[in-house]
């Protein structure tokens, strides 16, 4: 104890002695450091008077778009400066979200492109501007907002067959009632797989995209619809849609469902789609899919009802430089005997239409260096994918149909919105008459 | 090996703990710091519960694109740079009990307007 007091006493002369040492010994350059501390001083209080003012602090502004950002709520500031605190603005009671909506407003257009070269083997290579897309968004109130994306494939559009489309992919309303439960109606994206609600170019690895999400899941898939979604628990997303059924009597051998889609044109109704996708993105890193289409489809065929469903899961995982994908879709066709006779018989050819068919991938990926400006990705995907899985009763397989693919590839980003392609992607199937064709592929791809 | 005397050991220990006793922090209160991880078309952390009275300190960062962290009902938005380009950092103090909607205020793909989670602040 009495060694503790003499310390104090100690510490408390020392202190006296330096002070008096220190005015004492005061120098010319001494007061000159005095007065430029004072004023730095009164510029710190100064800032500290425009910080309660000013938007949330965002430590890098480099590269910051403003045209959204709004003013923080600083109208009640509860926690003041007093003793040289830093002012710390108060996150207001909940409110109602169109309380604040004072006006509709019109986002700014924003869009993807995809610019492709394609030299298939022994073929000459094409270039091809694969899609132009743009995306409209408005806001009438908080609670209710528009979005559209529409799209131009292939650059040209005629009414000859072989040419380009424009495509009205999105074009919604959404009704935002609370986190867990909200409403949409209009032309709508089918929520199945990865790709069909997440086809911006950077997003994904590889030129063209995936073989799975082509001939499986006929990305885009959209059509006109209504349902409902929202975010549940800690983590958990889910979409639940009515949508305009698929077309059965598109449905082919080669191709699958990549031309059963009605694509909202005067989509046939008499009976509905029933389509939805469950998300979770509790642990950082991974997002894990699930996700269905039930449908009754046979409306150009009357004869006998046919029917398509989908089941899909699909997983991302991210662990610093490491990425991995994959993703598992099976297809069942109710009445594809009855659905191939009456084609046979319209058309004169058996189109061989499956009763199943079957995809998946896996993806493991790397981004070697840090997070640098510029960033570059290497990859590799194995897909295996057939459209000839099971078949009905009297009819075989066509064995060239079911494939399996090795993508190689790689992608430099300038920007992270800016994406340069490179890939290889090697085709096999198990027929022993018809080769399948490899591909060197080239893309630019940018999203803004 | 020179001796330090005992006097100028102990002023030297004072000024350490005066030092130490008046050295500024930026708030009263610690802030508590949550990193919230923007990526299409998702927040990671989606759910976010704090007690009444924290003072928050989001600090955002993007996998891809530019996003937006807006709180519904607030005027609190911030956009969060691309990927490699820094964070964003929204300071706040949980002043009410409730819960509060944030949600993507960027323009940022297909799915935007899915982007979307929610702040509990909590007794």
């Amino acid at each position: 104890m009495r060694s503790a007091t003499t310390v104090a006493t100690f510490a408390f002369l020392g202190i006296l002695c330096l002070t008096a040492d220190r005015a004492a010994a005061q120098t010319p350059e001494q007061r000159r450091i005095d007065e430029l501390e004072r004023r730095v001083r009164d510029l710190e209080s100064q800032l500290r008077e425009l910080l309660a003012s000013a938007p949330p602090k965002v430590s890098d502004t480099s590269d910051t778009v403003t045209e959204d950002a709004a003013e923080p709520d600083v109208s009640d500031v509860s926690d003041t400066s007093a003793g040289g605190q830093q002012p710390v603005p108060s996150l207001g009671p909940p409110r109602a979200a169109d309380e604040t909506a004072a006006v509709s407003r019109t986002g700014p257009i924003s869009g993807y492109m995809d610019f492709h070269l394609n030299k298939p083997e022994h073929e000459d290579p094409v270039w091809d501007f694969h899609r132009f897309v743009l995306l409209f968004n408005h806001s009438f109130t908080d609670r209710i907002r528009f979005v559209g994306e529409l799209e131009l494939e292939h650059a040209f559009v005629s009414g000859l067959e072989s040419s380009g489309e424009v495509e009205l992919e999105q074009a919604y309303l959404d009704f935002k009632v609370k986190p867990q439960f909200n409403l949409r109606a209009g032309m709508l994206l089918a929520p199945v797989g990865i790709i069909n609600e997440r086809h911006e170019p950077p997003a994904f690895y590889g030129v063209e995209r995936p073989f799975v999400d082509t001939f499986i899941i006929p990305t885009t898939w959209f059509d006109a619809g209504a349902g409902v979604h929202g975010t549940i628990g800690s983590g958990w997303q889910y979409r639940g849609y009515l949508m305009a059924p698929l077309d059965t009597t598109k449905i082919t051998a080669e191709e699958g469902l990549h031309e059963a889609t009605q694509k909202g044109f005067v989509s046939n109704v008499r009976n509905v789609a029933l389509t939805g996708r469950l998300e979770n993105v509790t642990v950082p890193g991974l997002t894990l899919g699930a996700s269905f289409w039930r449908g009754r489809s046979g409306f150009n065929f009357r004869q006998a009802e046919s029917s398509v469903g989908v089941l899909e899961f699909d997983g991302r995982y991210r662990a610093g430089p490491f990425g991995a994908r994959g993703e598992f879709a099976h297809v069942f066709v109710g009445g594809a005997a009855e659905l191939n006779d009456f084609l046979q018989r319209s058309t004169g050819v058996s189109p061989n239409i499956a009763s199943q068919m079957r995809g998946f991938y896996l993806e493991p990926s790397i981004r070697p260096l840090p997070r640098l400006r510029q960033d570059l990705a290497a990859f590799v995907r194995y897909e295996n994918f057939d459209t000839q899985y099971r078949m009905p009763a009297g009819l075989l397989p066509l064995t060239q149909f079911d494939r399996a693919a090795w993508i190689f590839g790689g992608s430099y980003y300038p920007d992270p919105d800016v994406v340069l392609k490179v890939d290889y992607s090697i085709v096999r199937n198990r027929s022993s008459l018809f080769r399948s064709i490899d591909s060197f592929n080239v893309g630019l791809g940018w999203w803004f | 090996m020179r001796r330090i005397p005992p006097a100028r050991a102990g002023a030297l220990v004072g000024a350490v703990l005066l030092v130490m006793l008046t050295s500024p922090s930026g708030f009263s209160q610690e802030p508590r710091v949550i990193r919230v991880t923007a990526e299409r078309f998702a927040f990671t952390p989606s759910h976010i519960t704090v007690r009444r009275g924290t003072i928050v300190e989001l600090r955002l960062r993007s996998e891809d694109t530019n996003h937006g962290f807006h709180i519904a009902g607030s005027e609190f938005n911030a956009i969060i740079p691309k990927r490699g380009r820094g964070d964003a950092t929204l300071i706040f103090r949980a002043d009410n009990v409730g819960h509060y909607t944030f949600e993507c205020s960027k323009m940022c793909g297909a799915g935007h307007i899915i982007m979307r989670g929610t702040l509990t602040v909590e007794e």
